[in-house]
């Protein structure tokens, strides 16, 4: 029964959340009654749970949900959860049937009822949670609802910066909240509430006692408006008067306290516990009250007092003393009853009116004296007018006040004064709140002409006065047993006696109480002109705004800081960041190596031969040469390149690597005609003569590149030569040597290792070229040469129009004609070595690609030689479809092995005898290298033309670069294809 | 030879890794050619340097560590070497976009200002 | 090796290759039969690796042994819980950004669909391959088809900063390629499994060597999870690249990750000898940056592109940070967190571009700078009409609703798997029984919970600037196809909050697993039946 009724209480309102959500916006009274209902049914369920918690017993319902986490959905209601559950769900009806009224017509209400509903659901959860984390998950979503309510209106700025401020701080706050559960639950051992509640003593003799508390404070402080987190509050007033009347009276800062109340019996008791928790409290207390007394706005009358009326719970929860608690607990209930009427009133008083300026308002006696009496009795509640509910919790306070074992004696001797002041300014912004608006000369000029508002909108109003009176009159008989069952539920058998009577006698208290009005009237009167002035704001501190502050601290921190750190810690430009990357692979393999030491090699480097030596010094000469030319002489750089190859190309012939020479040398080949091709798309860049050398800011930085790139290059080289010198014990080649022919079927180990051992590498490999050669396709498809490239270069201008295009009919007339006849007769010999290197690979160096390259070749020197146009007329080239074609040939072959029940890419060989070539393997793999064969000639020549074509293509130049902003901004609606 | 090999791929490195650092994307390509040069003689050289030994097998033969050089770091320079290529060409494509479409060959397609 | 439920291991690879080989055949010109085989392939590969989350859940790790070598010198494919994770986000991530596609991107340039096969297949591929050289080559794979997919579209914003992705990726591919050619110069192999039983044997005058080319492998790998300061290019590329590329993007960045837990766990375990935990403070410390640096760059970011791509830094660098203090419970909280972060970033990049269509340029600039200079009409009289709340279209309630989704997710709020996540990672950092809690322990805490600040502040900013102070005159146009793929990653987070508890299970079962890699290595090295020796 228990969990079917936890579980209805807190599932409910989300239910009901989501079923007004999606209510047409006009459905407004659908809408209300949905929550109505949702909210009386909650209230019934919890009437439901009495009987249990009556007799002392606590309704649990457990639901796994994280359990090795030791995070499971736990509801638990004992006496304390069940009395907010009740103010919850019981002013949550009130607030809604007020809502009804007060909310527009033209306003589309689901939205709100929705967020209404979703904000008292969580609030359910949070009051009857039974683990620490699932409190404070439901606390942050407190949080969001309540950022969502009070940027209800979000089409006022007021409402946007009043909501984003409510939910940082209290976000904030519900991180810390967050941190300190952890905390204490690493403290306990568990984050089971009944757990903790057991684990008292042990939580506050542990070190980690301080850190916890710290932060748990912090976010009971936040939420409940706490100095010096208080300034949040009044700017919250932006919602609708209906969410305010709930936020303010019985929900969103009531779960500070609450929360702060929840663990009392385990973390109070402290001299930390009174200073943090009592001090806030005390101040909270009259600076709330102080500044409440020069508020213009209604609201910002009510909502400083709210402030300062949980500076004094929090004060109370503060001190030594279950007393104070049973106090504070009582004077939760009593500020929620008068708190949340005196907002509805002031909605009323809004609402009819037009305005909540008390400067211009007044007499409204005449208009609605029934408001006015409602307004004026909740006023003196919260005023502490005797025979009235808060009254009687004040009376305690002061009780509390004079007697409290407070921690240190300066805040002891301070505190009955201090309870003094504060309630005579709080007899004052009472009295304000009346006099300034129901009584004095007619009022002039108002937006509409005030009257009674439907009598609906007033019942809440009503009802909650007449709790007030109850209660004031006889407390022990209305709100007695309740109070008893939840003060019983925090504090268990040891609840002090503590007595209900309207009545104690002459004592301090009650002097400290007639002092207190007689004070307050007095300085209402005292301050009458004061107040009436146009001026906004308490005198003293008005220059000190929290908003102000908090807005300049969130722009600095959160905007300028940030970026400036931004700036500071990253960047955009290309050279800083390859700089860091390298130097920090540097630095680490260096450090690597030199902490966790290396020893010498394991075997002795062979004599140095000066063939190779001479060879090398060539090399390292066309390497720097290459470095040195790259800026300037782009054509030489490209050659120096293809020598420096060469020069690799014959260290493979040297150390046996014959496949390595020949891909190396083809992939040259091809490589240097690509960057040829570019080359002409690229700015003209000449050495000014004459020019002095880069001033020292380049230089400086060449010298660290320069650093930079030698270090590398003998970290390299260090790392190079310590690899050689050393052979592990058992290699990888040795089954590779032993099983190639065996079992692979052929004589280059290689080419086996490549098509059948590792085929999957190459698979994975021929499937990079595929993606990349459509990657350049699909880019160079939308190739914009920039416009000062757009003309025929010099080069070709030189020769007479350029043969490339000029005169396609007459390709080679008289133009390099020996050289184009030579390749024309090539073409088919190339083509046939190809063949050749193809078909023999698996047993020579050679293979599959190799042979594509030797192919793309034939066909780019054909392109070079005869002209674009004029090669394609006779050469019909459908790269795409080799590519393809390739592709699907090379994974076929693998899938086919599956197909006989073997693993992927499970090879077959047999040799066959061919009448010319002779013994041809034909391995499965043979197909395999025909496809990879396909896909190299394919996604080569498909790069190659696409390259090839820019020269005939006839460009439109690119526009100018855009500015910076849009160009870091991405372009939303992509450019639709052109041919 | 291991000593002019590891000091070759030094070198190869050395001014790879300059021309990295440069403003010019054309730099850049060239600078990364010759690294890839430097990485590849790397992957080469980890396998032990040894000549006339080609690991080409007679029909028949299990062959053994000790009379061949060992084919497998060829065969993964021959995959790097493809993957380099590839990359290469890709690269290159790129820059000549951004020359274009930016109108400068500097690596951030906009000139440093100073 | 008989059974064709065998193959299921490869499927994950085979089926987007072939699909795209079949494309580019195709070519552009039958777009529907195109969409159609793509249609077909992603929706496969998410039944697939819904299977295989249940197949990796075993005690035993699955192998497949390509071309039906053994282990040793033969390449292996090795599905574990690990693996089988990353497959399944990699699926979903796949179909949403296909299905997003369709909306308007495939039609922005040519080959787009082949190219995203291939993305997915290098994707499958590095996280099932057992080999450290395979593993290069599927990174190469999934690179080459990522610079295609930033690229996608062309226009400068793309082509300047791929330029800068691609430049930064061939340097981390050839550290990574100089690690590799270390490794197997000094311990001789490649298998990773086969490394992990190499370490503890390794000669003491060549560990140092060994260490140090796994030291490159690693900036390799954290290169390219964009940890501080090496992750710079993610951002711009990030914010630049075509949508459908960026949702896909936000799991790439996770295969550097994916690389580090696998490689390090395996070889730096507590099983490896005298390199065991090698590396780890650097790991924590390097995460802990990337974590300022993310939270820093997503307050500051003006643009939500940029924003999405700085939380990808925090999502990262949590990870890193997560993983480096190599205990197995937090590792779990770190999977658990890997799921929820990437799936709420995709989401978000998908989202990003949806908000931002029909919303001037610059727009949140000016909002920004506004705020920023404290332009105040915030005391303005707060008039009679203003007390009537304005409708919302449909479409924006829908966004907005996403929206908040995704902010509370990334921020780490309740009521959704980012606020279990950091829970998971949390509860155990802290939870260590007894004795006094390490400084790092506290560092990390509060990493983790002012950056969860940072993106509240900044994302209540972004948001309040779309939906709320712009006027929403007119509602963006969109397609059903694009607004579903969104719920879909969304709802999968929901998924993964309610089921928390066996998801989390699972996690554990994983990172037990990586922690103690003796059923991976054995698994992988075991002769398998009916080949005496291995071999055929």
């Amino acid at each position: 029964m228990p969990e079917g009724l936890l579980l209805a209480l807190v599932g409910l309102p989300f239910l009901g959340a989501v079923l007004a959500g999606m209510l047409p916006t006009a459905a407004r009274d659908t809408a209300s009654g949905l929550a109505g209902a949702v909210a009386l049914i909650g209230l019934g369920l919890v009437w439901a749970a009495y009987p249990t918690v009556a007799a002392g017993g606590v309704l649990r319902a457990e639901f796994a949900w994280m359990p090795t986490l030791g995070l499971n959905l736990v509801l638990r209601m004992d006496g304390f959860a069940w009395l907010f559950a009740g103010l919850v769900t019981g002013i949550g009806a009130l607030v809604v049937l007020y809502a009804r009224y007060y909310m527009s017509s033209e306003d589309p209400v689901p939205r709100f009822f929705s967020f209404l509903l979703a904000f008292m659901g969580a609030m359910i959860g949070l009051v009857i949670s039974g683990n620490l984390v699932q409190l404070a998950f439901f606390w942050e979503l407190t949080s969001l609802f309540s950022f969502l309510l009070i940027g209800y209106w979000h089409h006022t700025a007021a409402a946007r910066d009043g909501a984003r401020m409510a939910l940082t701080i209290t976000a904030a706050g519900g991180l810390a909240l967050f941190a300190g559960v952890l905390v204490l639950g690493h403290i306990v051992g568990s984050y089971d509430l009944d757990a903790v509640l057991a684990a008292g003593d042990r939580i506050r003799e542990h070190p980690l006692y301080l850190p916890a508390l710290l932060l748990i404070v912090l976010g009971a402080l936040t939420k409940s408006a706490q100095f010096p987190f208080h300034f949040w509050l009044p700017h919250a007033m932006a919602a609708p008067t209906p969410v305010s009347a709930y936020l303010h009276s019985a929900t969103l800062v009531k779960a500070g306290v609450f929360l702060l109340a929840r663990l009392w019996p385990v973390m109070a008791g402290t001299d930390a516990w009174a200073w943090t928790v009592g001090l806030a409290g005390l101040i909270t207390l009259l600076l709330g009250a102080y500044i409440a007394i020069f508020q213009n706005d209604l609201k910002g009358l009510l909502a400083y007092s709210t402030i300062s009326h949980l500076g004094l719970i929090t004060l109370l929860l503060g001190l030594k003393s279950e007393l104070a608690l049973v106090a504070a607990v009582f004077h939760i209930i009593n500020h929620a009853a008068f708190k949340c009427s005196l907002f509805m009133a002031a909605g009323i008083i809004d609402h009819e009116t037009g305005t909540r300026d008390m400067r211009r308002l007044s007499g409204l006696n005449h208009a609605m004296p029934f408001t006015a009496r409602l307004a004026l009795v909740a006023a003196a509640a919260m005023a502490g007018v005797p025979l009235l509910n808060g009254f009687l919790s004040k009376e305690m306070f002061f009780a509390e006040a004079l007697s409290a074992g407070a921690p240190a004696s300066p805040l002891l001797n301070v505190l009955p004064l201090a309870a003094t002041v504060a309630s005579a300014f709080s007899v004052a912004y009472s009295l304000r709140f009346i006099h300034g608006t129901f009584f004095g000369p007619e009022p002039v000029d108002l937006p509409r002409t005030p009257h009674e508002p439907a009598g609906w909108m007033r019942l809440p109003v009503e009802l909650l006065v007449l709790a007030c009176i109850m209660v004031g009159v006889l407390p022990a008989a209305t709100i007695g047993p309740y109070l008893a069952l939840a003060v019983r539920a925090i504090l268990g058998q040891d609840v002090p006696d503590y007595s209900l009577a309207v009545w104690h006698g002459f004592n301090i208290p009650l002097l400290m109480s007639l002092v207190a009005l007689a004070g307050g009237v007095a300085l209402y009167l005292i301050l009458q002109r004061q107040l009436n002035s146009r001026e906004e704001g308490p005198p003293l501190i008005r220059r000190i705004e929290g908003r102000r502050i908090f807005e300049r601290a969130m722009v600095f921190l959160s905007w300028r800081l940030a970026r400036r750190l931004e700036g500071l810690a990253g960047t955009r430009r290309l050279q800083p960041q390859l700089r860091v990357i390298v130097s920090i692979a540097l630095l680490a393999g260096v450090a690597t190596a030199w902490l966790r030491g290396v020893g010498p090699g394991n075997i002795a480097s062979s004599p140095v031969d000066p063939v190779l030596a001479l060879i090398w010094a060539i090399g390292a000469t066309f390497a720097l040469g290459t470095a040195w030319m790259a800026k300037y002489h782009r054509l030489a750089a490209v050659m120096l390149l293809g020598g420096t190859g060469l020069v690799v190309c014959v260290t493979f012939v040297w150390f046996s690597a014959p496949d390595l020479a020949l891909t190396q040398l083809t992939v040259e080949v091809v490589t240097t005609v690509l960057l040829v091709l570019g080359l002409r798309w690229l700015p003209k860049r000449f050495q000014i003569a004459g020019k002095q050398g880069p001033e020292i800011l380049t230089r400086t930085r060449r010298l660290r590149d320069l650093a930079i790139a030698a270090g590398t290059g003998s970290g390299l080289a260090a790392l190079s030569y310590a690899v050689m010198t050393r052979t592990p014990p058992d290699l990888l080649a040795r089954p590779f040597l032993e099983r190639a022919y065996v079992e692979g079927g052929g004589t280059n180990v290689v080419n086996v290792i490549l098509v059948d051992f590792r085929g999957f590498d190459t698979l994975g490999e021929i499937f990079v070229v595929a993606t990349v050669a459509l990657t350049t396709y699909a880019l160079l498809r939308r190739f914009r040469p920039a416009p000062d490239s757009v003309e025929i270069p010099e080069q070709q201008r030189d020769q007479g129009g350029g043969a490339l295009h000029a005169d396609k009919e007459r390709p080679a007339a008289g133009w390099l004609l020996v050289p184009s006849t030579l390749t024309r007769l090539l073409f088919p010999v190339m083509l046939t070595m190809a063949m050749f290197l193809l078909l023999r690979g698996h047993d020579l160096p050679g293979g599959g690609f190799a042979a594509g390259m030797v192919v793309a070749i034939a066909v780019i020197l054909q392109y070079m030689i005869g002209g674009t146009d004029w090669t394609e007329d006779r050469l019909r080239l459908r790269p795409q479809l080799w590519v393809g074609s390739g592709l699907l040939v090379a994974a076929g072959t693998g899938l086919a092995a599956c197909l006989f029940g073997e693993p992927f890419l499970t090879s077959y060989f047999a040799y066959l005898e061919l009448p010319v070539i002779g013994k041809v393997p034909t391995a499965s793999a043979l197909i395999f290298d025909i496809g990879v064969f396909c896909l190299v000639v394919g996604a080569t020549l498909l790069m190659l033309v696409a390259l090839a074509h820019q020269s005939v293509r006839s460009h439109r130049a690119a526009p100018r670069p855009p500015a910076p902003l849009a160009a870091r901004r991405k372009t939303v609606a992509p450019v639709e294809r052109e041919g | 030879m291991e000593l002019i090999v590891s000091v070759g791929i030094g070198v190869l490195a050395g001014s790879g890794v300059w021309l990295l650092l440069r403003p010019r994307t054309f730099q850049v390509i060239v600078g990364l050619a010759l690294l890839s040069y430097a990485v590849n003689l790397f992957i080469f050289s980890t396998g032990g340097l040894r000549t006339g030994a080609a690991a080409i097998l007679a029909p028949g033969e299990v062959g053994s560590v000790t009379q061949y050089a060992d084919p497998l770091p060829q065969a993964l320079v021959l995959t790097a070497i493809v993957i380099g290529f590839a990359t290469t060409a890709l690269l290159l494509v790129v820059l000549l976009a951004t020359r274009g479409l930016t109108g400068t060959d500097h690596v951030d397609g906009r000139e440093r200002e100073r | 090796m008989t059974a064709w439920t065998d193959h299921l291991l490869i499927a994950p690879i085979i089926v987007p290759m072939l699909a795209g080989a079949a494309m580019i055949v195709v070519g552009d010109r039958w777009r529907r039969l195109t969409v159609t085989l793509g249609l077909l392939s992603t929706s496969a590969l998410l039944l697939l690796a819904i299977a295989l989350l249940g197949l990796a859940d075993a005690p035993a790790v699955q192998v497949y042994r390509l071309g039906n070598w053994p282990a040793l010198f033969g390449i292996v494919l090795v599905l574990d819980r690990l693996s089988a994770v990353m497959l399944f986000l990699s699926a979903v991530l796949g179909l949403a950004a296909f299905l997003f596609s369709l909306g308007r991107w495939h039609r922005a340039g040519v080959y787009f669909h082949p190219l995203f096969q291939f993305q997915l297949m290098g994707l499958n591929g590095a996280f099932l391959t057992g080999d450290l050289f395979n593993l290069f080559v599927f990174f190469e794979v999934l690179l080459a088809a990522s610079y295609g997919m930033a690229l996608h579209g062309s226009g400068v914003a793309r082509v300047r900063a791929g330029l800068h992705y691609i430049t930064i990726n061939l340097v981390a591919s050839l550290l990574f390629l100089i690690g590799v050619s270390v490794v197997y110069g000094i311990a001789g192999t490649l298998n990773m499994a086969d490394l992990a039983m190499r370490m503890r044997s390794v000669a003491a005058e060549d560990r140092g060597l060994l260490e140090t080319g796994l030291t490159v492998l690693g900036i390799a790998f954290l290169a390219k999870a964009a940890m501080w300061p090496l992750g710079f290019w993610l951002s711009p590329t990030y914010a630049a690249a075509s949508t459908p590329a960026a949702a896909i993007l936000s799991i790439l960045s996770k295969v550097g990750i994916y690389a580090v837990l696998r490689i390090w766990l395996l070889l730096f375990g507590s099983a490896a000898g005298a390199s065991a935990g090698f590396g780890g403070t650097w790991l924590l410390a390097g995460g802990l940056l990337t974590i300022a640096y993310g939270s820093i760059s997503v307050l500051a970011t003006q643009s939500l592109p940029r924003l999405a791509g700085a939380s990808v830094l925090i999502s990262s660098g949590t990870l890193i940070a997560a993983i480096g203090t190599g205990r197995v419970a937090v590792t779990s909280g770190a999977l658990f967190y890997m799921a929820s972060s990437v799936l709420a970033i995709g989401a978000l990049f998908l989202l990003i571009e949806l908000v931002e269509r029909g919303r001037e340029v610059g727009a949140d600039v000016l909002a920004v700078t506004r705020e920023a200079f404290g332009t105040g009409e915030e005391d303005e009289e707060f008039g009679d009409k203003d007390a009537v709340g304005v409708a919302i279209p449909g479409t924006i309630a829908i966004l907005g609703l996403a929206f908040l989704t995704c902010a509370l997710l990334l921020a780490g709020l309740p009521p959704l798997s980012g606020f279990l996540a950091k829970f998971a990672i949390l509860a155990p950092l802290l939870a260590a029984g007894e004795g006094a809690v390490p400084a790092t322990t506290w560092v990390l805490m509060a990493a983790l919970i002012l950056s969860g600040l940072a993106t509240v502040v900044a994302m209540t900013r972004a948001g309040i600037n779309v939906f709320w102070a712009s006027p929403q005159n007119r509602a963006p146009r969109v397609g059903l196809v694009e607004i579903l793929p969104v719920a879909l990653l969304l709802a999968l987070c929901a998924a993964l909050t309610v089921r928390a508890g066996p998801v989390m299970d699972y996690m554990q079962d994983a990172a037990q697993a990586l922690h103690a890699p003796g059923s991976y290595v054995q698994g992988v090295l075991a002769v398998p039946p009916g080949e005496p020796g291995g071999g055929r």
